[in-house]
């Protein structure tokens, strides 16, 4: 539903866009329609089945689900972007890796040894099989 | 037969073998693992084979979804959990028949009539695809256009839950294809003022995100799992296959041929045929009461369908360029990667690369007998495999793998965007291959269109004055119509009961 929200505010931009020219913005404004058709025909039945999924939701059996672990993940690739240029690929991997173990429980010696290897492994693999340039940062000489 | 020697000959390279291996046991494991699908694998798999030559980054794709779609039977049968959505249909009866004491028959099923399976569709796929492009060749932009939408169309009406939802996501796909500049005019839409977006969205990244990082977000979410792994003595499974083999030969024949042919329609995967597989069978069954309750009939049914649509899948790819599925959604990047325009041409200027992938079709479902029996053998341990190591892993080989296609950290932003988008979808019921498919047939469709148009002065009539383009048409709009007359039919019907 919120996502339904969310594309609604979308398509308000959409036709206003580029004007001058009918061929750019043919695309994108038909697009905006069906947004507007579709997101309505989601708003509805979701406003429809409002009441009945109150009712049925079964709150039994379910595991304990860690929400905040999906957006580590997220703050984990942010980061990422951020330093690997200045601090390197394998500097930054290596902390990204240990972060999200230590967030998943693994003992403290088991994820020093996986996130140093498996980040050695993906750049051997990625820096000299494929001859990507990975950053080197702080480790470049 | 020239070609079919020259492709041999790409085939049987050493580096080709290899790749042959590695990429058959990747399948094997990513397939194995609950909660790591084939269209995963596939994703990130993209990044090696941008750098590998078109013969093996193709049939690496087609080795690995083929052990894949197997391999997702093993924890089926095991655990009670598809290792991929493909075995979903038929997850039930094979474990039903693990607790009855015949794991081992099950999981031979499984080997012997996905390899079966896989090779029907590899040789509907070998027979069909030149024909085809036979027709192709008349195709214009008009046809092209109606095939896209089609395609597009079929997606939406397959999608698993809300069709409105799989529209919306097709919608999104489509929306971010538009990025970029403009095929007409060479218009910046939508790049607010970013030098990065001048160029799109660009594929890889996207495709990683939406079916990697939301993997990955949905696996930390749930902690570690602990199966309880049934034994299995993996040297009996093929014990008994023969007979049920010649018991259940025309089930075979038909699964594969239902398959195949829902691998050909653009936008239908493998699940799907498995499901409609199943249900062909119940209802064509002598013993219907035994499905979801063990029923060796069901998963020798659906077992086979699922392979035999793997192949299907590439018909409408290779001849077309319309995809047939997720996978072959990144077989197409793949090809446009590799500087290759999937369409009728490619059988006419390259056809020993063709031949090569129709030929490892067979290499792989070959080789799936004794790398099944490998998997088999080693699943106790496959499914042990801790999940909090694995995770991270996975989540490194996207980030780099996202980075290494254009050495750009901005297409790691593209990843992170898409894996959040990804995941927000599928918790609320989105499919999100629709959004794949759609990134990749925007660009087609509206290209198709724009030459149309400005081919024939805006003149809309011509979409359904040629005689293809005219009956591609009148599909497509059937599909779309579909919904309302299913709808206005079963409101007559009540209402005819109510009276």
């Amino acid at each position: 539903m919120a996502l339904g929200v969310f594309l609604w505010s979308m398509t308000f931009q959409f036709p206003i866009l580029d004007d001058s020219h009918p061929g750019p913005s043919l695309f994108p404004r038909v697009l905006g329609t069906l947004f507007i058709v579709f997101g309505a025909m989601v708003v509805y039945s979701g406003w429809k089945s409002r009441g009945l999924k109150e009712a049925t939701n079964p709150d039994g059996e379910q595991i304990p689900l860690n929400y905040f672990n999906p957006i580590l993940v997220i703050i984990l690739i942010a980061v990422f972007i951020a330093l690997a240029n200045k601090l390197g690929f394998i500097i930054t991997g290596v902390a990204i890796l240990f972060i999200l173990m230590m967030k998943l429980r693994v003992s403290l010696l088991k994820r020093s040894i996986v996130s140093i290897a498996l980040v050695c492994f993906v750049y051997l693999i990625f820096s000299k099989l494929l001859r990507v340039p990975l950053p080197m940062g702080l480790l470049g000489w | 037969m020239d070609f079919l020697i020259q492709g041999l000959g790409l085939l049987l390279v050493p580096k080709t073998l290899l790749v042959i291996c590695i990429c058959s046991l990747y399948g094997l494991f990513v397939g194995s693992i609950p909660g790591l699908s084939a269209t995963l694998a596939a994703s990130l798999l993209i990044p090696f084979t941008f750098f590998m030559d078109p013969v093996p980054a193709l049939v690496s794709i087609v080795t690995m979804s083929a052990m894949a779609i197997f391999a997702g039977d093993i924890p089926a049968a095991l655990v009670r959990i598809p290792g991929t959505p493909s075995s979903a249909a038929y997850t039930q009866d094979s474990f039903a028949l693990t607790q009855q004491g015949k794991a081992e028959m099950v999981l031979g099923v499984d080997v012997v009539f996905s390899a079966i399976g896989g090779l029907m569709g590899a040789v509907v796929l070998m027979s069909s695809a030149p024909l085809l492009a036979e027709v192709a060749m008349k195709f214009s932009s008009f046809e092209y256009f109606w095939l896209a939408s089609l395609g597009l169309s079929a997606t939406v009406m397959v999608s698993r839950g809300s069709q409105v939802k799989g529209a919306l996501a097709m919608c999104l796909g489509l929306f971010l294809s538009t990025i970029g500049v403009d095929i007409t005019l060479g218009y910046p839409r939508f790049t607010f003022g970013s030098v990065e977006l001048l160029n799109g969205i660009s594929f890889i990244p996207a495709m990683i995100g939406v079916f990697g990082i939301s993997e990955v977000m949905r696996n930390v979410m749930q902690g570690e799992m602990h199966f309880a792994v049934t034994r299995v003595q993996a040297g009996k499974i093929f014990q008994g296959t023969w007979k049920l083999f010649v018991r259940y030969k025309w089930n075979v024949l038909r699964s594969g041929i239902l398959g195949t042919f829902i691998g050909i329609l653009p936008g239908a995967g493998a699940d799907i045929a498995a499901w409609l597989a199943y249900a062909v069978s119940k209802r064509g069954s002598k013993e219907p009461e035994k499905y979801g309750n063990g029923s060796i009939e069901a998963i020798i049914d659906s077992g086979t369908a699922n392979n035999s649509c793997l192949a299907g899948d590439w018909v409408p790819a290779l001849v077309f360029g319309i995809p047939g599925d997720s996978i072959t959604a990144i077989v197409i990047g793949v090809l446009f990667m590799k500087g290759l325009r999937p369409g009728p041409m490619i059988f006419e200027q390259q056809p020993q690369i063709i031949y090569a992938v129709y030929l490892s079709f067979i290499v792989a479902n070959l080789l799936m007998i004794p790398f099944g029996y490998l998997a088999v053998k080693t699943s106790s341990q496959m499914l042990r495999v801790p999940k909090n190591i694995l995770i991270p892993g996975i989540l490194m080989f996207a980030i780099t793998g996202a980075f290494a296609i254009n050495n750009s950290v901005f297409d790691i932003g593209v990843l992170g965007m898409m894996g959040i988008v990804g995941y927000f979808m599928e918790a609320n019921g989105y499919p999100v291959a629709p959004i794949v498919l759609g990134l990749v047939l925007g660009p087609i469709l509206e290209q198709n269109f724009m030459t149309s148009m400005i081919k024939s002065d805006w003149n809309l009539t011509l979409f359904f004055m040629r005689p293809i383009s005219a009956i591609l048409g009148t599909i497509t709009v059937i599909v779309w119509l579909f919904p309302f007359l299913a709808t206005f039919l079963e409101k007559t019907k009540n209402n005819s009961q109510g009276h």
